[in-house]
């Protein structure tokens, strides 16, 4: 955490490389986060480069007393993800209505990149496509909570909420998904 | 206290994160352990969270970090012309591909050598595929016969060695079994002379083993047989 302040501190004396170890540092992290959240490769990538750009131009609004840098990234990941949530939600109730249809399922899967599908593997698409049907606000709960494993408070950091409505969240967020799974035909094993 | 199904669900991450106390954790079990709807449900949502647990990071497309640098420090510059050529050279000049060179070098070489080519008068005839082929070929066949031999020979010696450790044993224990009140024991008489006749025989049924090692294998047993003979003429 101290080498992320030091990193953003040359940053804003406009050395090049420390910003360069700052992508690299985190850029994994937030293509996951983003990945999670949307379900495709190629809206992860673009949302991480967002991210990324969002980043640097507020670089100097950044306040290591106020927290980690990594739990500011998040933030401002989250932030954009709420954004492209609202953005795309025409389209994606369009999509939900398509969705309905078995053939139209057929082809979106199939339509995925090979290396995505290498990538999910079985166990990962199940939870992926449960995650894509959970509302927004208990999928980056979850999300930050397992698939990160955030701590609670760096959570109530990042969404600005209370405690409280951090861990209803999750709890809601993990039953709806459990329930999901199984509705889709998963089983515990 | 018996708890209801709300506060069960309600408090479901508090006992699966382990984040309750002793005697909230007694009355979860003891209400899941009697719920017929609550049972299944927290074996649902422990499950999950065992897999999504073990789920692995995916690993974002190489091009992410060149992309996000190009758009926020600007394209990199382009080198072309003899600046290009300069910076490749400047690659060359590193430590690591100096290592990289040397290795590649140095299984060339081997290979080279194996394939049977003469460093001392090197000839470019030698280079040729069929004659390399061929080298190669004679050369793993050589190896192969004196490995080959090599274990044979092993073999032999072995055998050797064992046998005779057997012909050294064998009257260690003859010697014990003679009884203490043998008739041919005379008392007052020198220990030498019946002594005298074992050694003969043992000298005799080492030769007969000898004999038989040389007919299996006779490249190895000659000289021991050549040796022992003329040991035998002397004692004669």
């Amino acid at each position: 955490m101290e080498q992320d302040a030091q990193l953003v501190q040359q940053c804003l004396q406009g050395v090049g490389s420390a910003w360069e170890e700052l992508v690299r540092r985190h850029s994994r992290r937030i293509f996951n986060i983003c990945y999670r959240f949307t379900g495709n490769g190629t809206e992860a990538e673009d949302l991480s480069q967002e991210v990324f750009l969002r980043v640097y131009r507020t670089l100097g609004s950044y306040r290591s007393a106020h927290g980690g840098f990594a739990t500011w990234v998040t933030s401002v990941t989250r932030n954009l993800l709420i954004d492209h949530y609202r953005r795309t939600k025409r389209d994606r109730q369009t999509d939900s209505l398509d969705d309905a249809m078995p053939v139209v399922e057929n082809k979106e899967s199939a339509g995925r990149r090979p290396d995505e599908q290498v990538l999910l593997g079985e166990l990962s698409s199940q939870v992926q496509t449960a995650l894509k049907k959970l509302s927004p606000e208990l999928r980056e709960a979850v999300i930050l909570r397992d698939l990160q494993q955030l701590e609670y408070m760096e959570i109530q950091q990042v969404l600005a909420v209370p405690e409280g409505t951090v861990k209803s969240r999750i709890n809601r967020g993990r039953i709806e998904l459990a329930r999901i799974l199984q509705q889709m035909g998963v089983r515990p094993s | 206290m018996t708890w209801t199904c709300e506060q069960t669900e309600a408090r479901l991450s508090d006992y699966l994160d382990l984040a309750m106390t002793a005697r909230d954790r007694a009355a979860f079990d003891a209400h899941v352990n009697t719920c017929e709807s609550c049972a299944p449900m927290v074996a649902n949502v422990s499950h999950l969270l065992t897999r999504m647990h073990t789920m692995e990071q995916i690993e974002p497309p190489p091009r992410l970090v060149y992309a996000i640098l190009d758009q926020t420090l600007g394209p990199r510059d382009r080198v072309t012309g003899w600046d290009a050529v300069l910076a490749w050279f400047r690659g060359v000049g590193t430590v690591r591909f100096a290592y990289g060179a040397v290795s590649m070098v140095a299984t060339l070489a081997i290979f080279v050598t194996a394939a049977g080519f003469n460093w001392r008068k090197p000839r470019l005839a030698d280079l040729r595929p069929d004659v390399v082929f061929r080298n190669a070929d004679r050369e793993a066949h050589l190896v192969y016969g004196r490995g080959v031999k090599f274990v044979n020979d092993l073999r032999v010696v072995n055998e050797i060695q064992s046998r005779l450790r057997q012909d050294s044993e064998i009257p260690t224990s003859n010697e014990s079994t003679v009884p203490p009140s043998s008739p041919d024991k005379h008392p007052g008489s020198s220990e030498s002379s019946p002594s005298a006749p074992k050694q003969q025989n043992r000298a005799n049924d080492v030769m007969r083993r000898m004999e038989v090692l040389a007919d299996e294998m006779p490249f190895v047993a000659a000289p021991w047989m050549m040796r022992g003979e003329a040991g035998s003429r002397r004692t004669r």
